[in-house]
């Protein structure tokens, strides 16, 4: 079962780091060199969304974007346990259903713990 | 195994009652559902238990045994925590649902068979005890032991982390059985890349346990976080990452012994030496606790200096005294900090006019962690020194000696305060559930002591 891999079998990555690094110095240095510079206040300033910037951007900001971020991440990341679940959906049989459903329900279980907490409501 | 799955279903059941405002329940609850898991798992003891889950976990009596003391520790740890938690916030449930968690990690970690699991118990634990070090939000001191013990935990599991990866590069695979096969079929040939994960897993377990030279985070976080928390840390967690640690090398790397001895050797030396000689200049209980909690891990890794297949035994009979006698002592802590608000060695004196009861239970477990024979403390010494002295490592004995002094030393301190040093103090109001863990905890040193075989042949 052992695979013997010698040091040559790592050229191909060592060519990828390679290309990708000389990619992209090179785009860099190439706009550096030929592109037109012209700079005025407004292009030096920074920008977000078209709209002029208003004070200091260490502003606090509400705690409720962060928890709408984290449970997106949280029931987002679920749906990667699914693929694996469904392209083996055959093989895994009655007992892979149940076990999803456990898993599932968890999360569910989760979801039911965040609404009731009132994580996710924004009225006040 | 359904321990496990008792403990999470439990921990989930907390949540929902906390939910539906059911706060008197908690903590009823929870003992009750421990209790329903040590059972279970105490049935499951097997002396020839075959590995589960494809190979993931292997539930031997070494599992049982140390999924048995932690699931026991923690009851005694819940016990104590009638009305704590309701100070600090309403958020109740939640703390028990991490503790819960965090103990479903530590079941991992006693029974992994394979790394990837270790690391998935290892990380089920830390995350849940980041959040509980930082549970009291506006004190500074919790805030920051919090964020220490984030950034040193993560740290540490990364370069855990890099070890397994290591070691899967040398011997192609994550199970603690074909990594043995590996370095059995030739261990003078192996793979350098062996070598380096070796001491990256050594580096990132020591970490967790708080072995010198990576305990700086040890007194901070111990001393910041909230006293049941640190209480639950200093003994709990402690145990689970030294039961970890020795199933790894006992089950894989013991035919390497010459290449890792002498940096476990090099470990305990300085842990022992490092704990209890700043532990002497420390003014305030619960930071002397931890720097004994430091030295105490130098005493452990005896077991694993000597290896051999009793270590096991040696190391549970250790850190069965050693965190019974530490919950009696965050016990009184606890007490003390909720009724005088500081935890100096000034505020013990005239305890034991007052507090008669609070006093003696805490002389036995100070004179359980300095090793007075009659203790559970002085049987869990003997069996580890006796360990090393027969691998002949008479020099680390005669050391670990001179380091036991000095540790009489300052947990006497507390002693001569409370008994000698006279002051007008107000009786301390005991909860009976504290009178229960104390009484309790009391008894099972004194018996440990006088009557070791009950535990001692478990494993």
């Amino acid at each position: 079962m052992e695979v013997q891999s010698l040091p040559v079998d790592y050229l191909p990555i060592l060519f990828q780091m390679l290309v990708a690094l000389g990619f992209v110095v090179l785009t860099m240095t190439i706009t550096h060199l030929i592109g037109p510079k012209r700079k005025t206040a407004d292009k030096l300033s920074p920008f977000e969304a078209g709209i002029e910037v208003v004070g200091n951007a260490r502003t606090p900001v509400s705690i409720k974007y962060f928890l709408v971020a984290i449970l997106f991440v949280l029931f987002d990341i679920e749906v990667i346990f699914m693929y694996p679940w469904a392209v083996n959906f055959r093989e895994f049989g009655v007992e892979g259903l149940i076990e999803m459903f456990i898993f599932m329900a968890t999360l569910l279980l989760g979801y039911i713990y965040v609404i009731k907490k009132k994580a996710i409501e924004w009225g006040d | 195994m359904s321990a496990l799955i008792t403990i999470t279903i439990l921990a989930l059941l907390l949540l929902y009652l906390g939910l539906f405002k059911a706060k008197k329940a908690l903590l009823p609850v929870a003992l009750i559902g421990l209790m329903v898991a040590l059972v279970l798992s105490l049935m499951e003891w097997d002396s020839n238990a075959a590995p589960i889950f494809s190979n993931m976990m292997l539930y031997d009596r070494f599992a049982v045994a140390f999924s048995g003391i932690t699931i026991f520790l923690t009851i005694l740890i819940i016990a104590l925590s009638k009305d704590y938690f309701e100070r600090i916030s309403s958020n109740v449930a939640e703390y028990y649902a991490l503790i819960l968690f965090s103990l479903a990690g530590i079941i991992l970690m006693v029974s992994y068979h394979n790394l990837s699991m270790l690391f998935i118990g290892i990380e089920i634990m830390s995350v849940s005890l980041y959040i509980l070090a930082g549970i009291k939000k506006r004190d500074f001191a919790s805030n920051e032991a919090a964020l220490k013990y984030f950034l040193m935990g993560a740290f540490s599991t990364g370069i855990l982390l890099f070890g397994v990866t290591l070691i899967y590069g040398a011997s192609g695979s994550f199970d603690l059985e074909g990594i043995k096969q590996y370095i059995l079929k030739d261990p003078t040939a192996v793979s350098p890349l062996l070598y380096t994960g070796i001491t990256l897993l050594i580096v990132g377990l020591s970490f967790k346990v708080g072995a010198a030279p990576f305990h700086f985070w040890v007194p901070d976080v111990y001393e910041g976080s909230p006293s049941l928390i640190s209480a639950y840390m200093s003994t709990v967690v402690k145990v689970a990452g030294f039961a970890a640690f020795l199933r790894l090398i006992m089950f894989s790397f013991a035919p390497l012994q010459d290449f890792w001895i002498p940096m476990i050797i090099g470990m305990s030396v300085l842990s022992l030496l490092i704990g209890n000689v700043t532990a002497v200049y420390q003014q305030h209980f619960k930071r002397m606790l931890a720097y004994s909690s430091i030295s105490h891990v130098g005493y452990m890794l005896f077991a694993i200096i000597a290896l051999n297949g009793s270590s096991d035994n040696a190391v549970f009979v250790y850190a069965a005294a050693y965190s019974v006698a530490t919950i009696i002592a965050f016990g009184v802590l606890i007490l003390l900090q909720g009724q005088v608000g500081n935890d100096s060695f000034d505020s013990f004196n005239g305890l034991a006019r007052k507090n008669p009861f609070l006093a003696l239970t805490l002389t036995i477990a100070m004179l359980s962690l300095a090793g007075i024979p009659l203790t559970a403390g002085f049987i869990g010494k003997f069996m580890m020194f006796s360990k090393a002295l027969s691998s002949y490592h008479i020099f680390l004995v005669v050391f670990a000696a001179l380091n036991a002094m000095i540790g009489i030393f300052y947990y006497f301190k507390v002693i001569v305060a409370m008994y000698f040093k006279e002051e007008d103090r107000k009786e301390l109001i005991v909860p009976v559930y504290f009178k229960l863990v104390l009484g309790f905890s009391a008894l099972v040193t004194i018996a440990l002591g006088v009557y070791p075989d009950f535990i001692a042949s478990l494993i």
